[in-house]
């Protein structure tokens, strides 16, 4: 369809394949370092393919306390996501019902504070936090942070969702004996669940790798999450290479596995709406 | 008589753009009340408004007497059937229908019971476990006047229900919107752009232009007696023509600017010399013989439609008349065609302001 001739198809399909070769080459070396001993990692010329693969899930885990750090990341993760989904829907749904200048006023400022990136933001959020006495609750504090930085993404993406919904279906529902927050729950969200369940998979996913809020909010090693783990590796003489790619590979493949699952429904989630 | 839907000078404003201009409309129990307009006229805003959907700036709507201008849909027992049907996607048909009862609480079995009945009114009979994107458009039309019917509420609003069947389907819903609405006994408001739609269902047609009421009344009268050009235009198919004319010295006749100057005498009286619109329905044209007749004039033809039961000759004159012919197959290549008029069947209008003139 794309090319008459099946030579120009193959160099088509030859550099996409070198072009996501590329690009997941970080994660292969992930994988490849993980399975390495400490010595075959600073061999030169690197090996392609561990000789003497060892798994060392079980030692990292233990030594880390990684029970404790995956524990705090989805405690992180599902909090912000709660936040989120709770604020952004009545937000996202309101943005998109609603037709007015200020409303796209609002909408831009919305995708400006996407703009603003969290390492600006976290002086001033942690000062704040420090006089409102959050930074006793680091958590918490991480999860408010987080949310509202995510926020922005979710509103812009559920809103899509919603304009997909025809307003008649409310307005007939409205007419049919229900409230506008009837029918907002009834009609509206479950015809723009997709979006939804989407967007808060996505967000589960970003709050699941944040960093600089909880490095920055939480000192305390118990409630850290396991992006922050990380840095307990790097010593200051070595680094155990082959035991951070470890932690690293524990934490990411359950991710992975969670995205191609759900693989196709985000695709067409998020692109619902581009194409009738 | 007790009146079912009372609209008292409405005024709707939308910012600065004045959508509804002094609505008056009374409704008794029982009627069938078509809108009708050119796009853009208002009369979807004013179904929207009777049905809550809007609010309005001035006025009052009252339904059975009270006063519900200011209470929002769910508290004014009002059904309405919507143009793109807005059938709920995520639910069955069955859901749809008794969407309404469950939110007011009836039980499970008894609003399966009812659905079931008024499938069966509508001829849904096995559907009622489908989803709306599994049925053809007459089956969704259906669904959405069940959806209706089932609350057996004060009045039905219909929002053009039948612009997105096709030609025949819509010609058979027409007559059975018609008997339902006599069968339930129901009151109706229906928006149409369709002037055939509005004529052959409604008891009492309201035509609307730029947000005001232009007249109101029965079908007939409005195609008998229409109060200026704009409605005489609108009403009717095709369309009445209308040609500039001036009233002759005896005042009881008017010269058409036409070629050859005919004249046309009219039942009644009006000041000679008066410059006026003349209004000329294509099927009170008869084609004749001869000129000889009396009230004839002689057209250049130029262009011949048929539709087979009725043929449709456009002359060759400025403006284009229309003649809606019953003619015999031999004439259609004729050059010219003699047409002659009824005097009670011509139409006066001013000239400036479209108001139809009466005799003095």
């Amino acid at each position: 369809m794309l090319s008459s001739t099946p030579w120009k198809r193959w160099l088509l399909l030859a550099i996409a394949v070198l072009l996501v070769a590329i690009y997941l080459f970080p994660l292969y070396w992930m994988y490849v370092t993980a399975l390495k001993t400490n010595t075959e990692t600073f061999a030169n010329p690197p090996t392609l393919w561990p000789h003497h693969a060892e798994l060392k899930v079980a030692r990292v885990w233990n030594d880390m306390g990684m029970g404790s750090f995956i524990q705090n990341s989805l405690v992180i993760a599902c909090g912000t996501v709660a936040i989120v989904v709770l604020f952004g829907t009545g937000c996202a749904y309101g943005l998109a019902r609603v037709r007015s200048v200020w409303m796209d006023v609002a909408l831009f400022l919305v995708l400006m504070l996407q703009v603003l990136p969290p390492s600006l933001l976290i002086t001033p959020i942690f000062v704040a936090f420090s006089q409102l006495g959050l930074l006793s609750w680091p958590r918490t504090g991480t999860i408010l942070a987080t949310a509202a930085n995510k926020l922005p993404l979710y509103i812009v993406l559920v809103r899509a969702a919603f304009t997909q919904v025809p307003r008649e279906l409310e307005e007939a529902a409205l007419v049919d004996g229900n409230s506008r927050i009837g029918a907002f729950l009834s009609i509206s969200v479950p015809l723009a669940r997709n979006g939804i369940l989407v967007s808060a998979i996505l967000i589960f996913l970003q709050a699941l790798g944040e960093y600089v809020y909880s490095r920055s909010l939480i000192t305390d090693r118990a409630y850290q999450p396991a992006t922050v783990g990380l840095q307990f590796f790097v010593g200051p003489n070595a680094s155990d290479w082959t035991g951070i790619m470890t932690f690293a590979a524990i934490y990411v493949t359950p991710i992975l596995i969670i995205f191609v699952l759900l693989q196709r429904r985000i695709v067409s989630g998020l692109t619902s709406g581009a194409l009738k | 008589m007790t009146l079912q839907i009372e609209l008292a000078g409405i005024q709707k404003y939308y910012g600065g753009y004045h959508a509804l201009r002094g609505i008056d409309i009374a409704i008794p129990k029982g009627q069938f009340v078509a809108l009708v307009g050119p796009s853009g006229c208002g009369k979807s805003t004013l179904l929207r408004t009777i049905a809550g959907l809007e609010t309005i700036t001035s006025g009052a709507i009252r339904i059975k007497g009270e006063d519900i201008t200011r209470q929002p849909p769910r508290l004014r027992d009002i059904a309405m059937v919507f143009q793109s049907y807005a059938l709920y996607p995520h639910m069955t048909v069955e859901k749809n229908l008794t969407y309404s009862l469950r939110l007011k609480g009836v039980a499970r079995a008894e609003a399966r019971r009812k659905a079931e009945e008024i499938a069966a009114i509508t001829g849904l009979g096995q559907l009622l476990d489908r989803y709306p994107r599994e049925l053809s458009g007459g089956q969704r039309q259906r669904v959405a006047m069940g959806r209706a019917i089932i609350r057996n509420p004060k009045a039905f609003l219909f929002d053009e229900p039948l612009s997105n069947l096709d030609a025949a389907l819509r010609v058979h819903m027409r007559a059975e919107v018609r008997k339902l609405h006599n069968s339930l006994g129901a009151t109706s408001v229906y928006v149409t752009h369709d002037q055939i739609e509005a004529m052959t269902m409604a008891d009492h047609v309201v035509v609307m232009r730029a947000g005001v009421i232009e007249q109101q009344g029965a079908p007939l009268e409005l195609y008998d007696r229409p109060v200026n050009r704009f409605v005489a235009g609108f009403i009717g198919s095709p369309a009445m023509n209308f040609v500039d004319g001036v009233v002759t010295e005896t005042g009881d006749g008017v010269q058409l600017a036409l070629p050859g100057d005919p004249t046309l005498a009219f039942t009644g009286r009006r000041p000679a010399g008066e410059a006026v619109t003349v209004g000329l329905r294509p099927e009170h044209l008869n084609v004749v013989a001869d000129t000889g007749t009396g009230n004839t004039m002689r057209l250049p033809v130029s262009l011949v439609e048929q539709t087979g039961s009725m043929t449709y000759v456009v002359t060759e004159t400025e403006p284009m008349l229309t003649v809606a012919a019953n003619m015999s197959r031999a004439m259609l290549t004729a050059k010219s065609l003699d047409v002659q008029i009824e005097p009670a069947n011509v139409y006066l209008f001013d000239r400036t302001s479209g108001e139809a003139l009466k005799s003095l």
